[in-house]
């Protein structure tokens, strides 16, 4: 299968005031002509084909949204290509747009004092649908959600949930081959969080269209993508399955017990028995993270019991959280 | 099909424009402020000028002239400085871009259903009352024609400076002195704050070679002159479309230039 989406080598710069500190320097910053570049995303290659989903992950300021906004076209980069569905983004950015979704998690593309149905009237005109691929898409979107009682309802006065859930729909309406959804269910329940994961999933079956997908929650990450593709400070830490991410880590073991006594107090003398492991806690559990290949569960529980009454114990696969932790902290090799 | 998402822009505006009623409200209210104000200015101003006729117009010419030009500003007053600048402090600007039409025509189109509900609520009530208390300040027939002519590049123009000056905001992300500045230079040398007879004789010529009288003076004195020549209305017309034609490139040209900056530099 061809690629949908083609990145070699790309690097963005941005050349950013050097400010300086307290009142004096705001003063001195009004002349200044001290810039600094500060390199966004360095050098990353990435391909994409059409109908995956894939998880664009890395800590806030990674350069994930600079990314996005290079690809949609709303940036230039600095060196590198950059191919989406066969155009420049930043070249041909209107016609790139045509073939596109966007959605970004803080921000509506809706009109807001309008019920929605009309919105996507307006967009069925802007992205110029035909009427029968309109109808159809209505109809799908019918019966993967229930969209009756939202589409007569004024865009301002839904919930963020609802109000996210039409702006994903909005953004699949014309059928782009590609839709970027940045951080799509920040600040929702659970619930609302599940259905939008249902949604997106059915559509990403149902129309074969890519999913760029960047969020900070694990459990989007968990329940969509097969590929994830982590970057930190601009570089690309890891681009692979989800499946072989965790086998980098698959001989991790996490350990919680509940104890007698003080946590925080207790967090500290198992650190000081364990001193190899990592030993965390929170309300409920105390963590040790056990590396398989150099010491056996059964030898730490062993050891803990001696010292400790154990009231209670779990044992857990590492999650894709953790090793996404680990990542951001130390990295893979 | 191509007008089409266009005059669609138009309907959605009508329909959001008409969703915030209160607002036509105090708009309207706030006018007719300015109005009494407008007209008791003049009153003192003819009164200490002890003739009726000052600079070749009577009170009557001067407030008829004033009260149209209020009604021409609401109805053509697009605040796109106000819409550009707030959409790049927030960030919007940018799903903004991703639409699939030119960014500037995008801003005029999804604008454009404000003119036609401000052109039934406030221009065309002020311009009935106007012909019917004047009794022939204004002149119905062919010069009627010319005057919704002249309105259309007045539009068309008065877009061109705004969304210039709004594209300044790309580089220093604040609005509301740039705003300032862009009101009070167009409103003062467009003419739509004094008659621009009232200017002495040096601004007058300079005036007169700048964009801003094409946007109020312009149609307003085609609309007034009771004894209109061709030649007048051809000078007044094609001045008006040159002016048209080189803001718009000039508008365009910035834009683009700015948007690149931008796009290298990162906004």
């Amino acid at each position: 299968m061809p690629a949908i989406i083609e990145l070699r080598n790309v690097t963005k710069e941005f050349k950013v005031l050097d400010r300086h500190e307290g009142l004096k320097g705001s003063l001195k910053d009004l002349f200044s002509r001290d810039h600094k570049i500060v390199r966004a995303v360095d050098n990353i290659s990435m391909s994409i084909e059409q109908g995956e989903i894939v998880g664009y992950l890395g800590p806030n300021g990674a350069g994930k949204s600079t990314t996005i906004k290079m690809m949609t076209g709303v940036l230039e980069p600095t060196s590198g290509e950059i191919l989406v569905g066969g155009n420049v983004p930043y070249r041909d950015r209107i016609k790139n747009a045509q073939e596109i979704g966007v959605v970004f998690g803080q921000r509506s593309q809706l009109w807001w004092a309008l019920p929605l149905v009309e919105s996507f009237k307006l967009l069925k005109d802007i992205y110029q649908i035909p009427d029968a691929d309109y109808d159809d898409m209505l109809a799908l979107y019918q019966s993967l959600v229930d969209i009756g009682h939202l589409l007569h309802k004024p865009v301002r006065q839904m919930s963020l949930g609802q109000r996210t859930l039409s702006d994903i729909l909005a953004a699949f309406l014309h059928d782009p081959k590609i839709v970027f959804l940045d951080e799509p269910t920040i600040g929702l329940d659970v619930s609302m969080k599940a259905k939008i994961r249902t949604l997106i999933h059915a559509l990403n079956k149902e129309k074969k269209t890519t999913v760029i997908l960047t969020t900070h929650d694990m459990g989007d990450v968990d329940a969509l993508c097969k590929r994830i593709i982590i970057i930190d400070k601009g570089k690309m830490l890891y681009d692979n399955d989800i499946e072989h991410l965790k086998g980098f880590f698959g001989s991790y073991r996490t350990l919680k017990i509940r104890v007698d006594g003080d946590r925080k107090a207790q967090e500290a003398v198992i650190q000081k028995e364990l001193p190899d492991l990592s030993v965390t806690a929170d309300e409920e559990w105390i963590t040790v993270l056990v590396d398989e290949e150099r010491a056996k569960v059964i030898d730490v529980l062993g050891q803990l019991q001696r010292s400790h009454h154990i009231r209670d114990m779990q044992l857990e696969e590492i999650s894709t959280e953790t090793v996404i932790k680990k990542i951001y902290e130390g990295g893979v090799q | 099909m191509k007008v089409k998402k266009y005059l669609s822009l138009t309907r959605a505006g009508i329909m959001e424009s008409l969703h915030f009623r209160l607002s036509a409200v105090v708009m309207v209210t706030g006018n007719l402020l300015y109005l009494i104000v407008v007209y008791f200015l003049w009153k003192a101003v003819y009164a200490s000028a002890g003739t009726d006729i000052v600079n070749g117009m009577t009170f009557s010419d001067t407030l008829i002239y004033l009260v149209l030009a209020t009604a021409l500003f609401n109805f053509m007053e697009m605040y796109t400085v106000w819409e550009i600048g707030r959409s790049i402090q927030s960030g919007q600007i940018v799903l903004d871009l991703l639409r699939p039409m030119a960014y500037r025509r995008y801003l005029f189109w999804a604008y454009s259903g404000t003119f036609v509900t401000q052109f039934f609520f406030t221009f065309l009530p002020t311009f009935i009352v106007v012909a019917a208390v004047t009794h022939g300040a204004i002149h119905f027939g062919i010069g009627l024609l010319f005057f919704v002519l002249s309105v259309v590049m007045s539009v068309s123009i008065n877009y061109s400076i705004d969304f210039l000056v709004g594209t300044i905001c790309l580089y220093t992300g604040s609005i509301w002195g740039i705003n300032i500045m862009k009101q009070v230079i167009v409103l003062l040398l467009s003419g739509a704050t004094i008659p621009i007879a009232f200017f002495p004789e040096p601004l007058r010529t300079v005036v007169y070679h700048l964009p801003f009288q094409s946007i109020y003076n312009a149609p307003l004195s085609i609309l007034l002159d009771g004894s209109l020549q061709p030649q007048t209305v051809c000078t007044t017309l094609g001045t008006q479309f040159l002016w048209c034609i080189v803001m718009m490139l000039l508008s365009k040209l910035f834009w683009k230039v700015s948007l690149r900056q931008i796009t290298v530099n990162g906004g």
